[in-house]
């Protein structure tokens, strides 16, 4: 439930809200669902992003970061709790 | 040997084995490729939802102004009209000016009147991230790439950079990376506008130009067209030049509309870079 809960809210504030919610809501659905930040950098640059404004696609590069921060957070956690 | 089938096992497709995260990936990629393949349809898909944003936040600034004391609007709405009848006088003032200059000169001035293609404006930053404006109105409209937008009052905005059948997106002159001419200041010193996004722009200049904080800064288009004012001068003292950071006078936050017209903008960039006379 707070998973679905996390992606909608966080593709939905892509349209509805300012980019800094956004991306705020990209950190925190990270924690619980790793893929939503690059889902979401995606769909800002797929609504927003034109090559005139910007050098690269921030947003996808952010999520993309933001993906594999969170997944390597959760392997080293996993490992963890197998050891303890 | 009997085989026993379970749902859960299935190999192909399992509820267990897709999470939101990956359906929410996939469901953008699907998103991607319209937006690729067919973009005018995925912006006539899109828009109603841009409209239902827009009314959600008109609506929420509705609710959150109903807790401000109501003396407290009455005086603000007052000053406000008084303000706006100010400056109407002042602009017929300025405008029957011209026209008795021009009188006495013999030349004649044309009269200037705000002509071009009304378009809605979809979506605007803060939503969007790169100063750029989604706007309802595409090549059937004669909308068309290079084309200048403007703001209420005839303030540029920006440049026309993608243009569909019934939408298209304008660049601000804010917008990281845009790069534009203009003049600055009483002298209206040449100077290149750099943008820096979140509707702010920059500039350098050599300290004796004497630029100060609330100076004009203009853009061609046809004419001089006032587009922003210094806001603040970073200074080094080890530095011959000065950094000036500018904001638009128009607020690219909240935007309903602009008007496109042809100024020849796109021409700038060639003219420029076919010249010796960079400013």
């Amino acid at each position: 439930m707070m998973r679905g809960a996390f992606t909608l809210a966080t593709l939905a504030s892509v349209i509805f809200f300012p980019w800094p919610l956004t991306a705020v809501l990209m950190l925190v659905s990270s924690l619980v669902e790793p893929l939503v930040p690059l889902a979401a950098g995606i769909f800002t640059d797929t609504l927003y992003y034109t090559p005139k404004a910007g050098v690269l696609p921030f947003f996808t590069l952010f999520g993309a970061l933001v993906t594999v921060v969170a997944l390597l957070v959760r392997s080293r956690l996993r490992t963890g709790i197998i050891r303890g | 040997m009997k085989k026993i089938f379970s749902a859960k096992r299935n190999a192909l497709l399992s509820s267990a084995t897709i999470s939101w995260g990956g359906g929410a990936l996939a469901l953008v990629l699907i998103i991607l490729l319209v937006r690729f393949a067919a973009p005018n349809i995925f912006w006539r898909a899109f828009a109603p939802v841009f409209h239902a944003a827009d009314t959600l936040a008109l609506a929420s600034h509705t609710f959150a102004a109903s807790f401000g004391t109501a003396a407290a609007l009455t005086l603000q709405n007052e000053r406000l009209t008084s303000e706006n009848s100010a400056l109407a006088s002042e602009n017929q003032a300025l405008s029957q000016k011209i026209v008795n200059i021009s009188a006495l000169s013999g030349f004649s001035v044309p009269q200037q009147h705000a002509s071009g293609i009304l378009a809605g404006v979809l979506a605007h930053p803060p939503v969007s991230p790169y100063d750029t404006l989604v706007l309802s109105a595409g090549s059937t409209a004669g909308v068309r790439k290079g084309m200048e937008v403007f703001g209420a009052g005839g303030v540029p905005l920006g440049v026309v950079e993608t243009v569909l059948a019934d939408f298209s997106r304008a660049v601000l002159f804010s917008a990281p990376g845009m790069s534009t001419y203009g003049w600055v200041g009483k002298a209206s010193s040449p100077v290149t506008l750099v943008g820096e996004g979140a509707g702010t722009m920059s500039a350098l200049m050599p300290r004796s130009a004497n630029i100060i904080v609330g100076d004009s800064v203009f853009v061609p288009g046809p004419g001089m067209l006032p587009i922003g004012s210094v806001v603040r001068i970073d200074d080094e003292p080890s530095s011959p030049s000065v950094t000036l950071r500018i904001m638009l006078s128009q607020n690219i936050f909240s935007i309903p509309w602009v008007l496109v017209r042809d100024s020849g903008t796109a021409l700038q960039g060639p003219l420029f870079s076919a010249t010796s006379t960079l400013p």
